[in-house]
């Protein structure tokens, strides 16, 4: 899951896989603003067929932080 | 589209008698008096609920102080006129939903949403509210986002935007090095909008009309703007020289006062650029000569309050009273240009005049 999660992400952002650990975040390390966000929640939710809650999308900071949230809810 | 007069703006059930939207003005710039002058001249009239009830000292203590004191402020605009009013609320600000919510309990017309994406916006809508949701964006890539995650979410299709670009006042929506880039002109997103938007239009068979606001001072910009897709415009800056523009006459004055040069981009405590009238209180914030201040508010979300040199709400509400020296006026590129203070009236009048003379101009050039 943590490979389909980087894949997302690299492609997403357009930044290589092997910068994408757990504790990456998002927008100081990969640089990505607000909309980037929500795209990025938008894709996680079509790949992984899951909902993700609008008061925790805005809390998502690292790539962690999504991983949790897919291992606790998948 | 006809483009020979200004020409009514339909939302849907809602008309109004002109395309020209007055922009919010956060911290008591746009209250009852300049939205319910606007709305009577057939614009919509807009208020802003940054700040509303934020220094009403009576009720302090009150939790639902804001609320109470937006929802007072409607319908104190409401008795004023029957013409077409929107509330404007910053998403960013830690209070955004009571405030939506309170808005569309009174029936308010348009709430226009910026300063971050209203993406749960749709939520607070119940079957028969009547109001209408226009989010404020820079972009096309956050109209279309917006839409997909409305429509997917809750099967609603945003009922305009406001394209603001980087020449407007207040806080912008751009990074500093895109504020001057010509890639970010106007001009030249409002295609790129009108192009985001399109096949949602067609997908759905509704028009989704674009609001265009960031630099518009005269009829010729309102021209310029209607004659390449925009179905309305948003203007600030001119109506601050208003009569009835709720801000204190040294307000008012700053603007006329004012040459090109005075007009500045500063770093918002809230984490934005922002574009205000030089003095000295933000000569001496540039100077590291203000110092960190308890936050009584806790009012905007992204705010910085540690590192903060002042409170923003308060700088402006000092200057909204008329005590420039502890305080400073939001402003667009356009403010310097301000002569004299008029009425929203004869306002109107001449944007009418300038767009109509701008029309006889393109079809005969050599008038
Ligand atoms: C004094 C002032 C206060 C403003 N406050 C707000 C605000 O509270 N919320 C908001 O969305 N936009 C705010 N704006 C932006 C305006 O609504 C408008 O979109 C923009 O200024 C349009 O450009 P113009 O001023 O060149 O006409 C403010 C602008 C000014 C000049």
């Amino acid at each position: 899951m943590f490979e389909k999660l980087q894949d997302l992400i690299a492609n997403e952002l357009s930044v290589s896989k092997a910068a994408i650990k757990r504790e990456t975040h998002l927008q100081d390390d990969l640089g990505a603003d607000s909309l980037d966000a929500v795209e990025l929640v938008m894709t996680i939710e079509e790949e992984f067929s899951v909902t993700i809650p609008e008061d925790v999308a805005s809390n998502l900071r690292t790539v962690g932080d999504i991983m949790n949230f897919l291992e606790n809810n998948l | 589209m006809k483009v020979e007069a200004l020409n009514h703006f339909v939302l849907g059930n809602k008309v109004a008698k002109l395309p020209i939207v007055q922009g919010g003005m956060g911290i008591g710039i746009s209250m009852s008096g300049l939205a319910s002058a606007v709305a009577n001249e057939g614009g919509i009239g807009v208020i802003s609920a940054a700040g509303v009830g934020l220094f009403d000292h009576q009720n302090k203590q009150d939790k639902d102080r804001y609320v109470i004191a937006l929802k007072a402020e409607i319908r104190k605009t409401r008795q004023l006129t029957n013409g077409i009013i929107g509330v404007n609320i910053l998403v960013a600000l830690s209070n955004f939903h009571e405030l939506a919510k309170a808005a569309i309990e009174e029936g308010i017309d348009i709430i226009f949403a910026g300063a971050g994406l209203p993406l749960d916006l749709p939520s607070l809508l119940d079957q028969d509210s009547s109001t209408k949701l226009i989010p404020i964006i820079s972009s096309g890539r956050a109209a279309k986002l917006i839409i997909q995650k409305w429509v997917s979410k809750y099967g609603y299709i945003p009922d305009g935007f406001v394209l603001e670009g980087p020449k407007a006042g207040g806080h912008l929506g751009f990074k500093k090095d895109q504020i001057d880039d010509e890639e970010y002109d106007l001009e030249k997103l409002l295609p790129q909008v009108l192009e985001a938007v399109k096949p949602f239009e067609e997908m759905y068979s509704k028009k989704i009309p674009i609001i265009v606001g960031g630099g518009i001072y005269t009829g010729e910009d309102i021209y310029y703007f209607m004659s390449h897709g925009a179905s309305a415009v948003q203007m600030a800056t001119r109506f601050v020289t208003t009569e009835e523009c709720d801000a204190s006459l040294e307000f008012k004055q700053a603007y006329i006062n004012a040459e090109r040069e005075d007009i500045v981009i500063i770093d918002s405590p809230v984490g934005l650029p922002g574009r205000a009238v030089k003095n000295p209180f933000l000569e001496e914030v540039y100077n590291g000569l203000r110092h960190p201040f308890s936050c009584p508010f806790n009012c905007i979300s992204t705010c910085k309050k540690e590192q903060a040199p002042y409170c923003i709400s308060l700088a402006l509400y000092n200057a909204k009273k008329g005590k420039m020296n502890n305080g400073f006026a939001f402003a667009g590129t356009n403010a310097y240009l301000a002569k004299a203070i008029v009425s929203v009236k004869d306002l109107i009048s001449s944007l009418k005049q300038e767009y109509l003379d701008a029309f006889r101009k393109k079809l005969s050039p050599t008038l």
